[in-house]
């Protein structure tokens, strides 16, 4: 009977054996996750959860048909992809016939010549969330560095927790990068009327205090106080345990068009990708493999993987090419105070940008282009038309 | 049969459940979720999709 090992026990790992079973597949699945929880979805971690610890996080298991070994709370320190074995910290050793990296990523921190680390924090598991929640009060002074989705969302949040708070980015516009100026600056404008305060074409020079972190030093010199200092700055793929199989791990893993981990002698049909540490390639586009971080490609890549191994394991799955190269749709959203923000496609790869409905005083729809070609979409509400879209992009 | 329960206080009426259950799921002229409590189990797997896909995790499924 084929043993899948799946390494990562969040949402990529979980869709992963649900889609094998789903698939029809009958052998032994083992999920390994670094974290003592059973799956968690963690989009509501800068939002619900953070306002609302009774929130329900976890997501639904149905052990009956999911038929899978969970070992949590112990992670991957070593493959030998050649031997099919995974050893962990915790002394264990597993032997697979195919594998699944999911490991994701962990967040990233700055470092300061003072580099304090109480009243510090990050936000990537539950725990993280837990630890802020039990640090902040209202009427504290939160800094948070960066302004990409993590950073603006916990703005809001903290905001509705009563805290005032200060975002330090050295971009002009918050998530200026992420959906282009004029969007960038409707959501500002949104999180300024909400009491919000930007410090932006800057960064943190140096943390203020002793013990506690006491404030940020910008590289102005402005002195900003806090109580908490949150680092929104980005993150790291978890792929040191895939070290030394000759794979390319920059930037996350590298695939090949059906998830297959690619060495430099070619794709491993039994090594395979999916979520966050996922690099994979353009179907059709001259470009380099890329990575995408939003929340529904994992998800795509599960169904994706566990067809393949059930092919491979000569099972009937219905409309199955392994030839086919995967061509997913992105898509990501995000809340902030009263905005809702919907996205379809691949901004990043606009090199021009149009307002395609509505006006940026109230709900519209921006449209992403690279030579003419609709790469994505974004809009605050007006669903109906941003979804009138969303079958004309071309990735 | 299917049943289809959403929790409306957590919809956002993103619309993702529309794209893989359009028999079930739809968005109103006022871009507001409206869907079909119960289902014919040939749509099983489109819901199951529906399910995975919702970003608040609004959807539950019952199989009866």
């Amino acid at each position: 009977m084929s043993h899948v090992l799946i390494v990562g026990a969040s949402m990529g790992g979980l869709r992963t054996a649900e889609s094998l079973r789903r698939t029809g597949f009958e052998g032994e699945i083992t999920l390994l996750g670094a974290e003592s929880e059973y799956p968690y979805n963690r989009p509501p971690l800068s939002k619900e959860y953070l306002l609302n610890p009774e929130t329900k996080i976890h997501f639904n298991l149905n052990h009956d048909t999911l038929q899978s070994e969970f070992v949590l709370g112990d992670a991957a320190v070593h493959a030998n992809l050649k031997e099919q074995t995974v050893s962990t910290k915790q002394g264990k050793a597993f032997t697979f016939d195919y594998l699944v990296a999911a490991t994701g990523l962990r967040s990233r921190s700055l470092k300061f010549e003072n580099n304090l680390q109480t009243k510090r924090f990050s936000l990537r598991t539950k725990s993280d969330a837990e630890k802020l929640r039990t640090a902040i009060s209202s009427g504290m002074n939160v800094a948070i560095l960066g302004a990409g989705f993590i950073g603006c969302e916990m703005a809001a949040t903290l905001t509705k927790l009563g805290c005032s708070v200060h975002v330090i980015a050295p971009e002009a516009i918050p998530l200026a990068l992420a959906l282009g100026d004029d969007f960038a600056r409707v959501i500002q404008r949104h999180h300024e009327a909400h009491g919000v305060t930007f410090h932006m074409n800057t960064s943190v020079k140096d943390l203020i205090g002793e013990d506690d972190i006491r404030g940020v030093l910008l590289g102005d010199g402005t002195k900003i106080d806090c109580d908490v200092l949150i680092e929104a700055v980005g993150s790291i793929t978890n792929v040191e345990w895939l070290e030394e199989n000759n794979l390319d791990l920059t930037n996350g893993l590298l695939l090949d068009h059906a998830l297959h981990a690619v060495t430099s002698e070619g794709p491993l049909p039994h090594v395979y990708g999916v979520g966050d540490i996922a690099r994979f390639p353009y179907a059709q586009r001259p470009l380099p493999a890329r990575r995408i971080e939003h929340w529904n490609i994992p998800i795509e890549m599960a169904k994706r993987v566990a067809k393949d191994i059930c092919f491979q394991e000569g099972l009937d799955v219905a409309d199955y090419s392994p030839t086919e190269a995967f061509r997913p749709l992105a898509s990501f959203w995000s809340d902030q105070f009263d905005m809702h923000i919907l996205s379809y496609g691949e901004l990043h790869l606009a090199t021009s940008r149009k307002l395609l409905d509505g006006d940026f005083d109230g709900d519209f729809v921006v449209g992403y282009y690279r030579d003419d070609e609709l790469v994505g979409v974004a809009g605050l509400g007006m669903r109906g038309v941003l979804n009138t879209y969303r079958a004309e992009i071309s990735i | 049969m299917i049943k289809v329960i959403v929790d409306m206080d957590k919809c956002q009426h993103y619309g993702q459940c529309v794209y893989e259950a359009p028999n079930i799921f739809k968005l109103n002229e006022e871009d507001k979720l409206e869907y079909l409590a119960t289902a014919d189990d040939s749509e099983l797997g489109n819901i199951q999709a529906a399910v995975d896909i919702c970003p608040m995790q609004a959807i539950q499924l019952i199989k009866e």
